[in-house]
């Protein structure tokens, strides 16, 4: 094996195929998360996220492919030094939230001091402290949550993998979230998380995974991929001007409706003067502007097409 | 790999200490040993050797009791003969229950309700051996050729079936054995089950396997339950053996240790083999209301081999026992029975143990790899699909 030779700090799938029967789940998926990147996994329902998260942890194993974390592939121990949030939470019901933390701290491979001092740590950090003599089951759905997270986190991973991690979360809860895996990846832990929130992964994210029906159909820098949308976008609203008029213009896709107006593709050859024309015949034009494709945009071309 | 040999002991000590600290255990453990405790000691109240309270009043009387008395000890019967002054007082201790019987003026027996036939049977051959003494002496024998002629020693009792009390009291012993092992092999058999069933109805287990290989989370399972059963089954043994001793119940307490060192042996035997299987019962379901299903098999499968050992303390040598003894299932509840009343051959201990070892040998694969493709599983799944089907 290559070894650390080509000084990648990174995790890499290289062209994972798994296979349920008869369905393809992943057909030659790859990608990689660099140490200190944050990247968003996208994708619609069974796109095959749940399965390539699974293959990078080894609770699954591939058909074909690898995984690599410092360009080589991993084994069971490497993946002990990872963290792992799955989609379905999972605590053991009756055990105290510190004596399960103290215990997944032992079984990735830490001395049992180090694992008592890591679990009071977490709980500390996410405001759980005073519950930590608590059964899991007794903890409200937010905090089962942060405990589910101190889970992921508390033998100080060097790759964290988590599976949709902000579902279910409320507002501040999303915040504290994604202030902890911020502060991971500015730490130097590469972190790839799943998540139906696009909005969410623009805002967290430089990067993102888009996968569907088991192929990666897009990914890299977030800004890249608007940058390589070639559809040219306005957004145009016109006070009191209703949504009907701006479905006359022609050479005009509507993509987005908006309630007096929305946000248009030009065809090729239509000068955007040509929508602002059509806006000023209907009233006065409260906004005109050309926009950048957000990442559901995006995502709706890559996976609509 | 050289981690990975560090992963089942942690499991296992969860599953140790966890339960250990589960009240749920802390007072089933404590209902037990009461139990025990009590029903030994009521036993050995009620097997104490009998002795009788005998009344006597008037002249003529301490001479019959003086007779029963000793006729009694040659039977192993205890008699307290209480002198009275008067045949009302008489009357008063025997019916307020102070007195089994008494003498009246060597004359009546006074007794309450049912005579007590063994102390009546008793005074009355007293009194006749002294009233044909008294009636022949006045007919003019001398008391010497009179006693010569009554004094007979007893005639000899030939038993065809004669009782041992060893072998008795081995099988009472080997009986409360079968008893608590049927107890111990059901209930942490069922633990293992629902362990199973708790790690994959709460999702923790996908946590789990991101850390810890299948077949080191189902070792350490078992072996952190199967230790527990084991210390629970000492803690019961030393208790119950302590508590026998105290009362006086054990007349031969080397053989009652020995059957229980089987009863040891032969929960490790059973264990393995029922925690296997109630892995398997554990792992294709995903419901706690799910697994009395797929358990039922297991469930008829003990239940059946606990009567048979059963019978086996009262029959040990009858085919159904012989046989049951071999069978890996139900040789734990029926062979350590055997080997107590001394019935079993050595051949047959060594084949027992075989076979049950090597059944296990051959039965931990099969459920290891059951186990390990039904984990990531929900719903009902089916056996004979995950042996055709590839690993996780």
């Amino acid at each position: 094996m290559s070894g650390t030779a080509d000084g990648t700090r990174a995790l890499e799938l290289l062209r994972l195929v798994r296979r349920f029967g008869e369905v393809v789940a992943l057909d030659e998926v790859s990608f990689s998360v660099e140490a200190g990147q944050m990247v968003g996994f996208v994708g619609p329902n069974g796109a095959g996220k749940t399965t390539a998260m699974r293959i990078a942890l080894g609770v699954l194993r591939p058909d074909a492919g690898e995984v690599r974390w410092l360009g080589r592939p991993v084994d069971a121990q490497t993946r002990r030094r990872f963290g792992y949030m799955p989609e379905e939470r999972g605590l053991y019901p009756k055990m105290r939230v510190l004596d399960q933390l103290v215990y997944l701290a032992r079984l990735h491979g830490l001395e049992p001091e180090d694992a008592r001092a890591r679990a009071a740590a977490m709980v500390d950090a996410l405001g759980v402290a005073e519950r930590g003599r608590d059964r899991a089951d007794s903890l409200s759905l937010g905090n089962q949550q942060r405990v589910q997270l101190a889970a992921a986190l508390v033998h100080r991973p060097e790759v964290l993998v988590l599976d949709e991690p902000f579902s279910g979360l409320d507002p501040v809860g999303v915040d504290v979230l994604s202030e902890m895996l911020r502060g991971q990846a500015d730490a130097g832990v590469p972190v790839v998380f799943s998540s139906h929130q696009l909005d969410l992964v623009e805002r967290l994210c430089e990067s993102v995974v888009m996968i569907d029906r088991g192929r990666v159909v897009a990914s890299g820098r977030i800004d890249d991929l608007r940058a390589a949308d070639p559809r040219r976008l306005v957004r145009v609203e016109v006070s009191g001007g209703g949504d009907e008029w701006i479905e006359r213009v022609s050479g005009v896709r509507v993509i987005e409706p908006l309630p007096d107006g929305g946000i248009v593709e030009l065809a090729d050859g239509i000068p955007q003067s040509d929508v602002l024309d059509a806006a000023r015949s209907v009233g006065s034009v409260r906004h005109f502007s050309i926009v950048q494709p957000s990442l559901s945009e995006i995502f709706r071309r890559q996976v609509m097409r | 790999m050289t981690c990975e040999r560090s992963l089942w002991p942690i499991v296992a000590r969860r599953e140790f200490v966890e339960r250990v600290r589960d009240r749920g255990f802390q007072v089933s453990t404590s209902i037990t040993l009461v139990l025990l405790t009590g029903i030994i000691v009521i036993s050995a109240l009620f097997n104490r050797p009998t002795t009788f309270d005998l009344g006597v009043v008037g002249e003529g009387s301490g001479q019959i009791a003086g007779d029963v008395v000793a006729a009694a000890k040659a039977l192993g019967i205890g008699v307290d003969v209480h002198q009275l002054s008067d045949a009302a007082r008489a009357r008063r201790a025997v019916d307020a229950g102070d007195a089994d019987a008494a003498i009246v003026d060597a004359q009546r027996i006074v007794v309450r309700a049912s005579p007590p036939a063994q102390l009546v049977g008793l005074i009355q051959a007293a009194s006749l051996r002294e009233r044909s003494k008294q009636a022949l002496v006045s007919s003019g024998l001398s008391e010497q050729q009179v006693d010569q002629a009554l004094l007979q020693a007893p005639l000899p009792v030939e038993a065809l079936q004669p009782v041992n009390a060893q072998r008795k009291e081995a099988a009472s012993v080997a009986f409360v054995g079968v008893l608590v092992l049927y107890g111990q092999l059901f209930a942490y058999g069922y633990w293992v089950a629902s362990g199973v069933v708790e790690e994959k109805s709460s999702r923790v287990v996908e946590v789990l396997l991101a850390t810890v290989r299948p077949s080191h989370l189902l070792r350490g399972k078992i072996f952190g339950i199967g230790l527990l059963g084991l210390a629970q089954l000492l803690l019961i043994g030393v208790v119950g053996f302590a508590t026998a001793q105290a009362v006086g119940t054990l007349d031969f307490p080397s053989e009652a240790i020995a059957t229980l060192g089987l009863v040891v042996i032969w929960f490790v035997l059973g264990f393995f083999f029922y925690a296997s299987l109630f892995a398997v019962a554990g792992s294709i379901v995903t419901r706690q209301e799910d697994l009395q299903t797929t358990m039922t098999p297991l469930t008829i499968l003990i239940v059946a081999s606990f009567f048979i050992g059963i019978s086996a303390t009262s029959s040990p040598d009858s085919t159904l026992a012989v046989v049951a003894s071999l069978l890996p299932f139900s040789s734990p509840l029926v062979m350590p029975t055997r080997i107590a009343l001394g019935d079993a051959a050595w051949w047959e201990i060594v084949a027992s143990v075989v076979v049950s070892v090597s059944a296990t040998a051959a039965l931990i694969p099969i459920a290891t790899k059951i186990y390990s493709r039904a984990l990531l599983r929900s719903g009902r799944v089916r056996i004979r699909q995950l042996l055709r089907s590839r690993e996780a």
